[in-house]
C-alpha cells in the first residue's frame, strides 16, 4: 500500500475544469437549456424590434404656447402679430397693413421655437437658467414686472430649485418667467427620454430581474438535485473531492453558460440602442457605460441567484417551489427600488444591490438625468399663454425607471459596495449550500 | 458447470416400467429469483407433481434426451370488447374523481385545497349579489350585479382572477398530468390496453378542462342564476341578457381550452412534476407583464399579441361587448393569435404523445 | 476476516496518510435505522485483500452497507473506516477506492472514453493523463472497440463494464461493486466475473454484492451473508455450505403405512433417526439430505408404499442460518 499522503485539498484546477466542462456539455444536451435561452432571446429581440420601431417614428410636435394659431383669422399667426406689434385678437390689425406689407410667416416657425437650453446641473439649491429664444419675453412692449414673473430680479429666466425634503429624496421646483422656454421640441426631448427609459427599463427589469431570476430558476435548481434524484451523483462523489467543491464547480459550470449568454445579449442591446438611439451621433458611445453596468449587474445577479437556487434544490427535492415566493419577493423589491431607492428593506434583497450598480452607472454616464426628467415633467410649464403645459412624453417612464442609488454614496463607491456585497452574498450561499449538501444522505 | 435438465413432469401415461437405474441427483441451476432452499432439491428428485399420487409414472422416468419444439399458433381473441366510450369514461373518471376521492388519481393535497379556495373565491360576486339583494342596496347591486362588465370580469377581469386564480389553477392541474407518466413509465398501463393515443390525450385534456370548467362555469352560472333568483328577474330580462351570458360562457371555454392546451403541451415536453406548471405561469404572467411594460413605455400594444391572457381578454371584450381596452388593433388579430397559439400547442402535444415510448424514456 | 477490535487508528490530520496497518474496510457495531426500521443492525466486519462476496436476499441491507461505506449515508450507530478514515467526514480515502454503483442511470450522451476520462480527472489527473488511463482501463474491461461510441448505444453488459472501468481508472486498492451482474446476459456475466477474479488475483480488495449464491461462488470463496440487516455468516463459502449439510435435517413423509415405510427407510446409512409425530407421518432425521433424497424414491417405488406428501420442514435460508448464529444447535 502506498504511503504517499493524499488530500482532497489538491488539484483544484483539474477537478474544477473536469466538472465545469462536464456541466457545460451536459447543458448542451438538455432541451430545457435551449428552450430557456431561446425564449429569453426571443423576448428581448421582440422588445428591441419594438424599440427600433419607436425610435424611427416621429413624435407629434405640439405648439405648447399656442402662438402658431391665427386667432383673429387675419392670416397671421399670433406669434408674428405679437412680434410685430399688431393685435392678435383683432382681425383688422395685422402686419399685412404695414408699408411695405409683411408676408405671413410659416406656422412651423412658431412651433417648438423656444425649447430647453439649460446649462445647469442637478445640484441642490437654487439656480437660474433659460434663454428666451423667440423673444416673446424680452419683447420691449412688456413691462419689467411682466418680464420677471418669478420675481427674482432677473428678467426672462427660469429658477430651478433642487431641494431635499424630510424623507431624504430630492425634489425640484421650477419657476419660469412667462414666455421663457415655453415651447420645447417634443420630438427631440421625447426621443432622448424614451431612449434612456428603454435602456434603463430593459436593463433593470429585462436583464437584471427577468433574466437574472428566470435563468437560474430553470437552470440552476437542478444542478445538484437532478443528479441526486437520478442516481448519477455517485459518480461524482465517490472521488477524493469535497461536496462543497462539487457544489461550487457545478455552479461555475452553470455560469459558463449563463454569463456568455448575458454578455452576448447585452452587447446586442448596446449595439441596437447605440445605433438606433436618439441624437445625431452615429453611435452613442456614452451609453456603453450603462450597458456594461447592466451586463455586470446581471452577471452578479445570476451568480447569487444561481448559488441560492442550487442550495434550495439541494435542501429539498421540490426546492423549486421555494424559489417561487422568493422570486415574487425579488420582483417586489425591484419595483420598490425604482419607487423608493432609499428603503432599508432593499438592503436585504439581492436585486436591490444589482439595481444599485445600474443606477450608479446611469448617474455617471448621464449626470444630468434628474435635470432632464425635471425638464420633461415641467414640459414648458404652461408658460406664456399656452394651454398645453403638460409633461412631455417619455419623462414619466424615465422618472419611474431611474433612481438614485440609495445609501447616498457617490456613484463609483456605490458600484463597488454593491459588487462586494453581492460577492459576499454569493460566498455565504456557497457555504450554506455546501454545508447542506454535506449533510445530505444520498440513496 | 453443465446445464442440467430438470426431471420432467407427467407428459403421457406410460405402462409401469421395470426398475430403472438409480437416479443420479442432478444439480439444479438456481434461477436468479428463486431463493436457496432445499425444496428445489426435493423437486429435483421428485419432479413437480400436480398432486398426482401415482408415483409409478413420475419418479422413475430418466431425464429425456430429446427436446420438443412447439409451433406458436396465434389465435385472435374473439371476445367482446367494451365500447370505446366506456374505456374513455374510465380514464376520465379516474382523473376527475381523484380530486375528492381516494383510489383514483392522487392529486396532491395543496392542489385540492387551492381548487377549493379558488372556487369559493370566485363566488365573491355571487355573494355580493346576494348581499345586495338581502340588504336592498341598489348602489351595491349596481356595482356587483350582472352586467356586461361584471360577466366579463368574472372570467377575464378583476385583478386576482386573471393573475392568481385561473392561471394558477391551470398550472397546478397540468403539472404532472403527462410528465409523470413519462417519468415513471406508467403510460404503459394505458398503451398496453386497447386505448389509442388520441383517446389517452383527449381524456386527459378533457379531465383538466372539465375541472377548470367546473370552477369557472359553475361559479358563472351561479352568479347569473343568483341574479335571476334574488332580483326577481323575469323572462324579458333573461332574453336580454342571455346573449352576453352565452358569450361569456364561450370566452370561458376559450380560456380553459387555451390554458389547457398550452399546459398539456408543456407537460408532454417535460418530465418533472413542477416544470410544466411553472412554465405555464411564466408564459401567461411573463408575456402579460412584458407586453404591459412595453405598452406603457412605448405606447405600442402590438406585443399583447404574444400574451395568451391579453388575446383572450380582447376577444372576450369583443364578443361580450364591454369596452375594449386594446385600441391599437382589431380583435380579429387576437383571435388569430389565439388560434395560432392553440395550434402550436396542440401540435407539440400530439407529436410528443404519438412518439412517446411505452417505457421510462 | 476476524474483526480486529484492537485496531488503533492514527488521529486524523489534514494530509491524509493511509493507515499502513489499517484494514481496507473496518466496520464496528454499525447500525443504520430509518425511524423504527433497521436497515442494518450491529454489523462488525473487517476486510483486507481478496475478493469478498456480500450475499443476501432483496432487502437484506447490501446496498445500505455499500452506501454507508461510500459515505453516502451516515451510520446511526457505530463507526466505519476506509483505510482508517471515516468516509462520511473525509472523502480523501476515495483516491484509493473505486465504486461501481447499482443505479442503472448513466450519462447516455457521453462516450465511454469521455465518461471514464472526465471522472478520472476528479482524482486529480490532467486531461492527457486521464485519457491515457481511460484507454488502459477500457482495454482491461474489453471496451476498446466501442470506447468512442455514446453510452446510450451500449448494451447492458457494456454499460456495466464501463462503470467498472470508471471505477478502476485511479488504480484503486479497494473496489466495491454493488450488484454488478444485475440484468446482464450470460456472456457479459462471464466477462465481468472474470474481471473481478482478475482484480482479486492482482491483490486488490474487492467487495461484490449479489443475491444469487451461484454467481458469488463463481467469483470467490469468501462470503459475507446478510439477512434482514443482520450479519448471518462470514467466511469460506464451502465451510458454510458444509455446515448447512451437517445440520440435522428432517424429512417429513405422510404415508398410509408409516411403520412399514420406516422399516425400509431405516436401512439407509445416512438416516440416524426415525420418529412418528402422529399416526400418519414419519419424520426422518439425517445429516445428509441429498443422499436421502436420492435413495428414497427407489425405496418407495420398490416396496410399493403409498406416500402422499414429502416435505423438508426446516430448509429456508433464515432458519438454516439461524442455526449458525445459535451455535449450531437444532
Amino acid at each position: 500500500m502506498a504511503t504517499k499522503p493524499d488530500s482532497i485539498y489538491r488539484a483544484f484546477d483539474r477537478k474544477a475544469s473536469a466538472i465545469v466542462e462536464f456541466t457545460l456539455r451536459q447543458y448542451r444536451t438538455k432541451t430545457s437549456t435551449w428552450v430557456v435561452l431561446g425564449v429569453g432571446f426571443t423576448a428581448l429581440a421582440l422588445i428591441f424590434l419594438i424599440y427600433i420601431d419607436v425610435m424611427s417614428s416621429e413624435f407629434e410636435s405640439i405648439d405648447n404656447d399656442g402662438d402658431s394659431t391665427d386667432y383673429d383669422l387675419d392670416g397671421y399667426p399670433k406669434g408674428q402679430e405679437l412680434r410685430l406689434g399688431t393685435d392678435p385678437w383683432d382681425i383688422d390689425s395685422h402686419p399685412g397693413l404695414f408699408d411695405p406689407p409683411i408676408e405671413p410667416d410659416p406656422i412651423s416657425m412658431y412651433i417648438n421655437e423656444d425649447g430647453f437650453d439649460w446649462d445647469i446641473t442637478s445640484e441642490l439649491g437654487s439656480q437660474t437658467t433659460g434663454i428666451d429664444n423667440d423673444g416673446d419675453c424680452l419683447d420691449s412692449n412688456k413691462t419689467d414686472s411682466q418680464k420677471d414673473t418669478n420675481n427674482n430680479g432677473v428678467p426672462c429666466d427660469i429658477i430651478v430649485d433642487f431641494f431635499r425634503s424630510s424623507d431624504g429624496r430630492i425634489y425640484s421646483n421650477i419657476h419660469a418667467d412667462s414666455g421663457v422656454d415655453e415651447d420645447p421640441d417634443e420630438d427631440a426631448y421625447s426621443r432622448e427620454a424614451i431612449h434612456m427609459a428603454f435602456v434603463l427599463s430593459i436593463g433593470k427589469l429585462g436583464f437584471v430581474l427577468l433574466l437574472g431570476i428566470f435563468l437560474p430558476l430553470f437552470m440552476a435548481t437542478g444542478l445538484i438535485r437532478d443528479e441526486m434524484s437520478s442516481g448519477t451523483m455517485h459518480f461524482m462523489l465517490a472521488k477524493p473531492i469535497a461536496r462543497s467543491e462539487v457544489f461550487l464547480y457545478r455552479t461555475l459550470g452553470y455560469l459558463g453558460i449563463v454569463w456568455p449568454y448575458v454578455i452576448v445579449l447585452g452587447i446586442l442591446g448596446a449595439l441596437i440602442s447605440g445605433f438606433a438611439g436618439s441624437g445625431d451621433a452615429f453611435f452613442r458611445f456614452a451609453d456603453l457605460g450603462v450597458w456594461l453596468a447592466i451586463i455586470f449587474a446581471t452577471m452578479m445577479a445570476t451568480l447569487v441567484y444561481g448559488m441560492l437556487f442550487n442550495a434550495l434544490g439541494v435542501l429539498w427535492k421540490y426546492g423549486i417551489i421555494l424559489a417561487i415566493p422568493f422570486a415574487a419577493w425579488e420582483l417586489g423589491m425591484a419595483l420598490l427600488s425604482m419607487g423608493a431607492p432609499d428603503a432599508m428593506l432593499l438592503r436585504f434583497s439581492v436585486i436591490g444591490w444589482a439595481m444599485m450598480i445600474v443606477d450608479a452607472a446611469a448617474m455617471i454616464v448621464w449626470p444630468n438625468l434628474d435635470l432632464f426628467i425635471v425638464m420633461g415633467n415641467w414640459g414648458g410649464g404652461g408658460g406664456g399663454s399656452g394651454w398645453n403645459g403638460q409633461s412631455l412624453e417619455g419623462s414619466g417612464p424615465l422618472n419611474f425607471f431611474s433612481s438614485k442609488p440609495g445609501l447616498g454614496l457617490s456613484a463609483f463607491t456605490a458600484m463597488i459596495v454593491a459588487t462586494l456585497v453581492m460577492l459576499f452574498q454569493a460566498a455565504i450561499l456557497w457555504f450554506i449550500g455546501g454545508a447542506i449538501f454535506k449533510g445530505k444522505e444520498i440513496q | 458447470m453443465t446445464i442440467p435438465e430438470t426431471t420432467s413432469s407427467i407428459t403421457a401415461p406410460v405402462a409401469p416400467v421395470a426398475p430403472v437405474a438409480p437416479i443420479i441427483p442432478q444439480p439444479v441451476e438456481y434461477a436468479a429469483e428463486t431463493p436457496v432452499t432445499g425444496k428445489v432439491r426435493l423437486e429435483a428428485a421428485w419432479g413437480s407433481t400436480e398432486g398426482d399420487e401415482d408415483f409409478t409414472t413420475t419418479t422413475s422416468s430418466a431425464p429425456k434426451p430429446e427436446g420438443q419444439v412447439f409451433k406458436p399458433q396465434y389465435q385472435q381473441w374473439n371476445g367482446e370488447l367494451n365500447p370505446r366510450w366506456m374505456r374513455n369514461w374510465a380514464i376520465l373518471r379516474h382523473h376527475l374523481l381523484g380530486i375528492f376521492k381516494k383510489g383514483h388519481r392522487p392529486w396532491g393535497m395543496p392542489i385540492r385545497l387551492y381548487l377549493l379556495v379558488v372556487f369559493i373565491a370566485s363566488l365573491s360576486d355571487v355573494g355580493l349579489t346576494l348581499v345586495s339583494a338581502l340588504i336592498g342596496d341598489s348602489g351595491l347591486h349596481s356595482i356587483w350585479g350582472v352586467s356586461r362588465d361584471n360577466l366579463y370580469g368574472h372570467v377575464l377581469g378583476f385583478f386576482p382572477r386573471n393573475m392568481l386564480y385561473y392561471p394558477v389553477v391551470a398550472a397546478l392541474l397540468v403539472g404532472g398530468v403527462i410528465s409523470e407518466d413519462r417519468q415513471h413509465g406508467t403510460s404503459a398501463l394505458y398503451f398496453s390496453r386497447p386505448i389509442t393515443r388520441f383517446d389517452y390525450v383527449a381524456m386527459k385534456f378533457l379531465s383538466v378542462a372539465l375541472i377548470q370548467g367546473l370552477i369557472i362555469l359553475i361559479s358563472l352560472s351561479l352568479y347569473y342564476f343568483a341574479e335571476i333568483a334574488t332580483m326577481g328577474r323575469g323572462w324579458a330580462w333573461i332574453i336580454d341578457t342571455l346573449p352576453m351570458f352565452l358569450a361569456t360562457v364561450f370566452s370561458a371555454i376559450l380560456l380553459i381550452f387555451t390554458y389547457t392546451s398550452i399546459g398539456l403541451s408543456l407537460s408532454s415536453v417535460s418530465k418533472g412534476k413542477f416544470f410544466p406548471g411553472i412554465a405555464l405561469l411564466s408564459i401567461i404572467l411573463g408575456t402579460k407583464i412584458l407586453a404591459f411594460i412595453v405598452s406603457n413605455l412605448f405606447d405600442r400594444e402590438i406585443l399583447y399579441l404574444i400574451s395568451p391572457y391579453d388575446c383572450l381578454a380582447h376577444v372576450g371584450q369583443a364578443i361580450i361587448g364591454t369596452q375594449p381596452t386594446y385600441d391599437q388593433y382589431s380583435w380579429t388579430w387576437s383571435l388569430a393569435s389565439l388560434v395560432a397559439m392553440n395550434a402550436l400547442a396542440l401540435y407539440v402535444l400530439t407529436t410528443r404523445v404519438s412518439s412517446m415510448e411505452v417505457t421510462r424514456e | 476476516m476476524i474483526p480486529d477490535f484492537d485496531q488503533q487508528g492514527k488521529a486524523q490530520t489534514k494530509q491524509w496518510v493511509p493507515e499502513v496497518t489499517a484494514p481496507a474496510i473496518l466496520l464496528e457495531n454499525v447500525s443504520k435505522s430509518y425511524g423504527r426500521i433497521f436497515a442494518l443492525s450491529n454489523i462488525t466486519l473487517a476486510l483486507n485483500g481478496g475478493v469478498t462476496g456480500v450475499l443476501g436476499m432483496n432487502g437484506a441491507g447490501k446496498s445500505t452497507l455499500f452506501n454507508l461505506l461510500m459515505g453516502k449515508l451516515k451510520p446511526s450507530q457505530g463507526s466505519i473506516k476506509l483505510f482508517g478514515t471515516d468516509p462520511w467526514k473525509n472523502p480523501a480515502p476515495y483516491a484509493r477506492v473505486g465504486f461501481v454503483p447499482e443505479h442503472e442511470k448513466m450519462y447516455d450522451w457521453m462516450t465511454g472514453h469521455g465518461f471514464v476520462s472526465t471522472f478520472a480527472r476528479l482524482n486529480g489527473l490532467t486531461r492527457d493523463e486521464a485519457s491515457v488511463e481511460a484507454n488502459r482501463v477500457l482495454e482491461f474491461v474489453g471496451l476498446t472497440d466501442v470506447a468512442y461510441k455514446k453510452i446510450g448505444q451500449y448494451s447492458k453488459g457494456m454499460r456495466q463494464r464501463a462503470k467498472i472501468a470508471h471505477a478502476l481508472v485511479n488504480d484503486p486498492e479497494l473496489i466495491i461493486l454493488d450488484e454488478p451482474l444485475q440484468g446482464c446476459d450470460p456472456l457479459a456475466r462471464t466477462t465481468i466475473m472474470n474481471l473481478i477474479r482478475e482484480l482479486g488475483r492482482m491483490g486488490r480488495t474487492v467487495l461484490v454484492s449479489s443475491h444469487i449464491l451461484q454467481e458469488i461462488e463463481r467469483i470467490t470463496e469468501q462470503i459475507v451473508i446478510l439477512h434482514q440487516g443482520q450479519l448471518l455468516a462470514l467466511g469460506n463459502l464451502h465451510s458454510i455450505r458444509e455446515r448447512l449439510d451437517q445440520i440435522p435435517h428432517r424429512i417429513s413423509i405422510q404415508a398410509e403405512n408409516p411403520k412399514e415405510l420406516a422399516k425400509d427407510v431405516i436401512d439407509i446409512d445416512e438416516v440416524y433417526g426415525v420418529s412418528f409425530p402422529d399416526g400418519k407421518n414419519i419424520s426422518i432425521q439425517t445429516h445428509n439430505l441429498g443422499a436421502i433424497h436420492s435413495q428414497l424414491p427407489r425405496i418407495i417405488v420398490d416396496n410399493n408404499h403409498k406416500v402422499s406428501t414429502i416435505d423438508n420442514p426446516d430448509d429456508d435460508l433464515a432458519s438454516i442460518l439461524g442455526y449458525l448464529t445459535s451455535g449450531g444447535r437444532m
